[in-house]
């Protein structure tokens, strides 16, 4: 019989079988959902994240500025650029300041204020007025020099809501530089004494603007009329120079929000112009480019998280599709038999199979995309909360692929899933079939499976061998350092399974399948089960290769070794259960039945606890990964050192006669014991205080490329060691860690050293970094490709956010100048993760008299740590903060350089080294507080006395204000305890979104158990029958049917909980945290499952119980 | 009790108390509806305790749904069954089950055994349901089974088992719990003739020894011609009957 006739028979068996084919449907639809879903999630979060980044860069793909740091273009320019960029739709002038700016106690230090020209070309785009949603001509608003718009974002960040009564007043800043000019009579020389002065302004906002809309609106925090900044920023130039742009601002397209430019075709539009440019004259930015390189190492994160817990969802749903299938063909072998007597053959019967199959497929498809439009729809909506980006940026990204996708995947699962069950179904024995009797198993193999399994030991010893042998830079598996890194566990686990799995095949030609299927089981899962619980943090002393693949090598063997250990001993385990059941009253019957269909029906046994065994191996790591990690941020107390509070003012403290702030600060309050007071300062567009990263006076020198705006900050030694001589005095005062070292100090290899030890080593690199006289070798190391010209921060390090991370300087050359001589620099620490350990850089001390920057070199010696106490506290970075509050700061990013007070006197920013400037401050003069307190760091009576603090200092005519007689001072106070608490609610949230994955294979998990417990039920009306004929009460019925799925739903939840405690070990060995079980979501768990199978099985154990045993003894499938 | 062995006798005593009494029996199908089926109409009927009874009639007339009815398989639409001087109309769902695994044993066509349990469990399965100990139960399932010649295939599945051996194990099951009233749905009618006059044997055996009533209901005029007496059945109604015994020579 040929195609037509498996037509035929398909047509019939799909039109007849509704209820059975409905679930099928199902199943395929689930596993269509999933993959749908997964997609769209993981491209919309892409797509949130990058546009919360590229939010704030408006429409503007590039900007043009002067090639020279510092520089400025003329209106002028506008000409010569445009005939640059002839792709450009759109080009518009901007010139940037930043000032600082308050509103009653309200404070922020650095604001950009932007002038731009009222009549901007329209390419980019429109602003909206907050309240009513309005288009705002801003022509209309900004007619003065001190009228503002405020945008939305600030607004709230002031305190103001959409119903403020405008016009109000901010204050500001200007700073006015006079000089005076004098002349000596005898020489004839002029000498130039510049005064900086303060002007103090009141800005009227007009209007606010709303800065969630897509728009210019997005870019801006402040503006202002071009013409008006461009007064107050004259100010700052002797020569009152009016005519300054900072910027041109390019657009090569329009509504970026709606349709993001093609990152290709922009660095190609960015190259072309940097390659027509003329020498010196301009150079170009593109934050857009720079965002996209920063979504891209966060979304690689993140997307190897999603894509490994993905894959091993959708597991759960193929394996939901075959269960069904197979339970499908079993049902049918009667049928099939009569089809094969009647003279059907082999490859009719896998055909008509396949056709079904298909009509499911696509039928699931359709309906799988339907589901997983509607999942990536409510995962958008969460995202929204996420990243606090207005519901304007964040849209499911469905693309044309995922649909024709959606309904190839569901043909091609419906296909695959159907294969095996297909084959199985036409390999009946005819008779068998006929007389009702269920293809039983194999004891032995057969000779080709053998020859298989011999194929696939030696793959797995010649992958074995890979290591040390093959590929010689990786150590042999005979040697104990064969096992220390993850690349060779890549081959240790893909060989060792490739090798027992074959081996497993081959020896269940000679014993029993069972045996040997045993052996392979427990092989399979015990060598991952080694990686995550003794390699992982004992040997491998390097993580950062922990690649999704080693991960789903892992975490595959460990489940489907898992698996199979309860598969090939389900006889004796149910055997044990009947022995246990048939003693208790009134479940006598249960106890003959239930264990007994569940052990007779292996495969779909064992598929359906496969199902749960799989989603509850990823939620109980999801679940252990939260406390785990609350356990490793739980250690805050001992690892801030006792600093409970953090206060920065805006400012350098004011110099008041008898008093300091730091005595101030002791009189606020009795419990406040100790107050270490530092210096710090903020570069922010200063170029002459930018970090040089090479020889500011060499010829090779290049000022685009080789000046980093990072801040810098004052250590001292009274500050750190208190009252303590040296390393062993235990009187230290603020003896935080640090994560790198300085070459002189000896570390162990491995990265799991205790913090005993790591404290100690940070004792002893403090005491380095006081002694004046001590200097450290530079090392042949590079800045990461973050200073190339593209700024490609994917090639980026993010190791030193990570802690300890071992001697970094091993096997790197030293730096030896012309004469061979080992160059030797004084130190500086940091907690910017971009300079490497070893790097020698050049800092602007002061100015000459010529007014350039004198500068000194240094070498880069320790790295503060920036994963104890939340990160250092004088740091105001943390990736935790960028994606909460979807803000980035490019300065803040990059962190701080920490000289020590001899250097830090050399400076006019930290000190007055030669004579007063703007930045410069006298000796006594802080602005950064730490505070330690008799009150535990958790202690909510903290709270209070940072509000004590801000009061004092933010009280118009009142308190400090009123000591320094200057209402510009504002104090900001953090509680230490609060930043572990944001890194820990980020965790949570990332955590919280994993967890939607996993509920989703929760989801489909109860749905399959439904879809199960109804195939069950139909198939068996037989059986039940029988059982109710020989006198089974309909309770007990009921009880089969229930019971069935609970043992299969807690089998599977005992798998998961095993496993998942297994591959958290893991990762808390990874992170140096103690794993923390939380028993009471375990708990959960297992109420949900039992909750699940009850009611799963409920409806149709109630239906069977009732079916009149006369007519369900005719049921013949 | 089962504890007492079929081996021990008791003689057939006519005039003995009815222990089935049926009067007014009708089963209607798909009640209310236009293609309603109408499969037993007002059938009356007596079987004594001890009786071996067989059921003949063409096919559609009504046999197996009358063995439905009296083993309480299915529900009747109208009329009265009373079974050991038990009305079953009074019995609650719950008391009926446990009436049928007490009072009626059932023997199919098809055997209808749990394919995956073995011989002796399924055997075992109804003295579980009435709360035997585990261990008491499987003693008296091998007992039977060794009994009924079946003591080399205790723990075969019935997959593994020929006809006649699985109809061995499906008497065993019946027999059990030692029941009132054992029905048989044309018990010996997937099985050859030789294999049919072993179960045949068995059946008499078993009618002689306990006393226990036996009604079968068959197409095969030798089979029915074991029995006592012959009920002819034709469209849902009792046509005539026939009374034992019948000689060898006309039957065979």
């Amino acid at each position: 019989m040929g195609l037509k006739s498996s037509f035929m028979v398909a047509k019939r068996s799909l039109w007849r079988r509704k209820t059975k084919n409905l679930s099928a449907i199902l199943a395929v639809t689930l596993g269509v959902t999933l993959l749908v879903g997964i997609q769209i999630t993981t491209n919309t979060l892409e797509n949130a994240f990058l546009t919360s980044l590229l939010q704030n860069e408006g429409e503007v793909d590039f900007s043009v500025v002067n090639a020279t740091t510092g520089g400025y273009l003329t209106a002028a320019d506008i000409a010569n650029i445009s005939a640059l960029v002839p792709n450009a739709v759109g080009i518009m002038p901007e010139l940037t300041i930043d000032v600082p700016i308050m509103l009653g106690s309200q404070f922020d230090s650095s604001v950009e204020l932007a002038g731009i020209s009222t009549d901007f070309p329209e390419e980019f785009g429109t602003f909206y007025d907050w309240k009513t949603g309005d288009e705002i001509d801003i022509g209309d608003y900004l007619t003065d020099n001190t009228t503002i718009l405020l945008s939305s974002k600030l607004a709230e960040n002031l305190g103001l809501d959409k119903d403020v009564a405008l016009p109000i007043s901010v204050t500001t800043e200007f700073t006015n530089l006079t000089v005076s000019i004098t002349v000596d009579p005898t020489t004839g020389n002029y000498t130039a004494t510049p005064t900086y002065n303060t002007e103090r302004v009141e800005l009227t906002v007009v209007a606010i603007f709303d800065s969630s809309r897509p728009g210019i609106g997005s870019k801006y925090k402040m503006i202002m009329a071009l013409e008006y900044v461009q007064q107050w920023r004259s100010l700052q130039d002797t020569t009152r120079e009016t005519n300054c742009i900072s910027s041109y601002l390019i657009a090569l397209k329009t509504d970026h929000f709606t349709t993001e430019i093609d990152e290709d075709y922009l660095q190609e539009q960015v190259d072309l112009f940097e390659e027509s440019i003329p020498e010196d004259t301009y150079s170009v930015e593109s934050n857009r480019l720079t965002f996209f390189s920063v979504a891209e190492i966060v979304m690689t994160l993140l997307s190897t998280m999603l894509t490994a817990l993905g894959l091993l969802v959708m597991v759960t749903g193929i394996l939901l599709i075959t269960n069904v299938q197979l339970m499908s063909v079993e049902d049918r072998e009667f049928q099939t038999g009569v089809l094969r007597a009647v003279g059907e053959n082999r490859r009719g019967i896998v055909q008509s199979i396949l056709i079904e199959n298909v009509f499911q497929g696509i039928l699931g498809g359709m309906f799988g995309l339907i589901g997983g439009l509607a999942f990536g729809q409510a995962v958008a909506l969460y995202l929204v909360e996420l990243f606090g980006t207005g519901q304007h940026s964040v849209q499911p990204v469905v693309s044309q692929e995922i649909v024709i996708l959606a309904v190839i995947v569901g043909v091609a699962l419906g296909i695959i899933t159907g294969i095996l069950p297909a084959l199985r179904a036409s390999r009946v024995n005819i008779v068998d079939a006929l007389r009702g009797i269920k293809s039983s198993f194999e004891e032995k193999s057969g000779r080709n499976l053998a020859l298989l399994g011999i194929l696939a030991v030696i793959t797995g010893v010649i992958v074995l061998l890979y290591n040390g042998v093959l590929n010689e830079a990786y150590q042999p598996i005979w040697v104990s350092e064969g096992w220390n890194t993850l690349d060779e566990w890549r081959t240790i686990l893909t060989g060792a399974g490739l090798l027992f799995s074959g081996a497993g095949i081959v020896l269940s030609r000679f014993i029993s399948r069972t045996k040997a299927l045993n052996i392979t089981a427990i092989a399979l899962w015990a060598a991952p089960v080694f990686l995550f619980a003794v390699a992982m943090g004992e040997w491998i002393t390097d993580i950062t290769g922990l690649a999704t693949d080693i991960l789903i090598i892992g975490v595959t063997e460990i489940l489907v070794g898992s698996i199979l250990i309860v598969a090939v001993n389900l006889p004796p385990v149910m055997n044990a259960l009947r022995n246990l059941l048939v003693k208790m009253k009134g479940l006598k019957g249960v106890g003959q039945i239930a264990p007994a269909l569940i052990s007779s029906h292996k495969s779909r046994s064992t598929l359906t606890y496969a199902i749960f065994a799989v989603i509850m191996t990823l939620n109980v790591t999801v679940a252990i990964l939260v406390p785990t990690n609350l356990s490793s941020v739980n250690q805050t107390g001992e690892d801030s050192r006792g600093v409970d509070l953090i206060v920065s003012l805006n400012k350098a403290e004011a110099q008041i006669a008898n008093t300091s702030y730091v005595e101030e600060l002791y009189k606020l309050d009795s419990h406040i014991t100790d107050v270490i007071a530092f210096k710090t300062y903020s570069t922010t567009t200063d170029y002459t205080k930018f970090v040089a990263v090479n020889d500011p006076y060499s010829s090779e020198f290049n000022a685009q490329t080789d000046l980093l705006p990072i801040g810098y900050g004052e250590i001292t030694s009274d500050q750190i060691r208190g009252n303590a001589t040296d390393t062993y005095d235990s009187d230290w005062r603020y003896d935080f860690y640090l994560s790198s070292f300085p070459d002189s100090i000896t570390q162990p290899l491995e990265s799991d050293v205790s913090d005993e030890e790591l404290l100690d080593m940070s004792k002893q690199a403090w005491d380095l970094f006081f002694n004046s006289s001590y200097t450290m070798a530079a090392y042949n190391v590079s800045l990461d490709a973050l200073l190339s010209e593209d700024r490609d921060l994917s090639d980026v390090d993010l190791s030193g956010l990570e802690g300890y991370g071992g001697n970094e300087l091993e096997g790197v050359e030293v730096l030896q100048d012309e004469n061979g001589n080992v160059i030797e620099n004084p130190v500086v620490f940091t907690d910017s993760f971009i300079l490497p350990i070893g790097l020698q850089i050049w800092i602007p001390m002061n100015m000459s008299e010529y007014g350039v920057p004198v500068y000194q070199a240094f070498t880069v010696a320790g790295r503060l740590d920036s994963n104890r106490a939340g990160g250092f506290p004088l740091s105001s970075f943390s990736v935790g903060n960028i994606l909460s509050e979807g803000d980035f700061d490019f300065v803040d990013f990059l962190g701080k350089i920490y000289l020590t007070e001899y250097w830090a006197n050399q400076t006019n920013f930290l000190a007055e080294a030669n004579g007063k400037t703007s930045t410069s401050r006298a000796s006594n003069q802080y602005d950064c507080f730490l505070i330690k307190t008799t009150y535990d760091i958790e202690d909510q009576e903290l709270e209070s006395i940072a509000q004590t603090i801000e009061e004092f200092t933010n009280t118009n005519d009142d308190g400090y204000r009123l000591l320094a007689s200057d209402n510009f001072y504002v104090a900001s106070t953090t509680l230490l305890y609060s930043t572990v608490e944001s890194t820990l609610e980020m965790t949570e949230r990332v955590v919280s979104f994993l967890q939607i994955y996993v509920t989703f294979g929760l989801v489909i998990g109860a749905v399959g158990m439904a879809v199960i417990s109804v195939r069950n039920v139909s198939e068996r009306k037989r059986e039940i029958g029988m059982m109710r004929a020989i006198g089974f009460p309909k309770t007990q019925v009921m009880i089969s049917v229930l019971l069935e799925l609970v043992v299969l739903g807690v089998i599977g939840l005992v798998i998961g909980i095993v496993n998942g405690v297994v591959i958290s070990a893991g990762f808390a060995n990874m992170q140096n945290a103690t794993m923390i079980i939380p028993w009471s979501d375990l708990g959960v768990y297992l109420g949900f499952i039992t909750l699940i199978a009850l009611s799963a099985g409920a409806i149709p154990g109630w239906f069977a119980s009732r079916i009149p045993p006369a007519e369900a003894l005719r049921y013949v499938g | 009790m089962a504890t007492k062995s079929i081996q021990k006798k008791h003689s057939v005593t006519q005039n003995e108390e009815p222990i089935l009494v049926i009067s007014g029996l009708h089963k209607r199908y798909s009640e209310g509806k236009s293609n309603e089926v109408h499969a037993i109409r007002g059938l009356d009927l007596t079987v004594r305790k001890g009786d071996m009874m067989a059921i003949m009639g063409p096919s559609g007339c009504g046999k197996t749904t009358l063995l439905n009815m009296i083993g309480h398989l299915d529900r009747r639409s109208e009329g009265n069954i009373v079974i050991d001087s038990i009305d079953t109309a009074t019995l609650s769902d719950g008391k009926m089950t446990g009436f049928r695994r007490d009072k009626i044993g059932f023997i199919f066509q098809l055997f209808n055994l749990f394919p995956f349990l073995s011989a002796v469990e399924n055997v075992e399965t109804p003295l579980l349901l009435k709360g035997m100990k585990a261990g008491v139960a499987r003693e008296q399932a091998k007992m039977v089974l060794r009994e009924l010649g079946m003591g080399d295939r205790l723990y075969h599945l019935p997959s593994e088992l020929s006809g006649g051996q699985q109809q061995r194990v499906a008497v065993a099951r019946a027999l059990i719990t030692e029941p009132a009233i054992i029905l048989g749905d044309e018990p010996t009618g997937d099985l050859d003739s030789t294999t049919s006059a072993d179960v045949m044997n068995l059946f008499r055996r078993i009618n002689k020894l306990n006393r226990q009533t036996l009604v079968l209901v068959t197409h095969n005029r030798w089979i029915a011609e074991q029995c006592d007496y012959i009920v002819h059945m034709t469209d849902g109604k009792i046509s005539r009957v026939e009374q034992g015994p019948f000689t060898k020579e006309e039957t065979q």
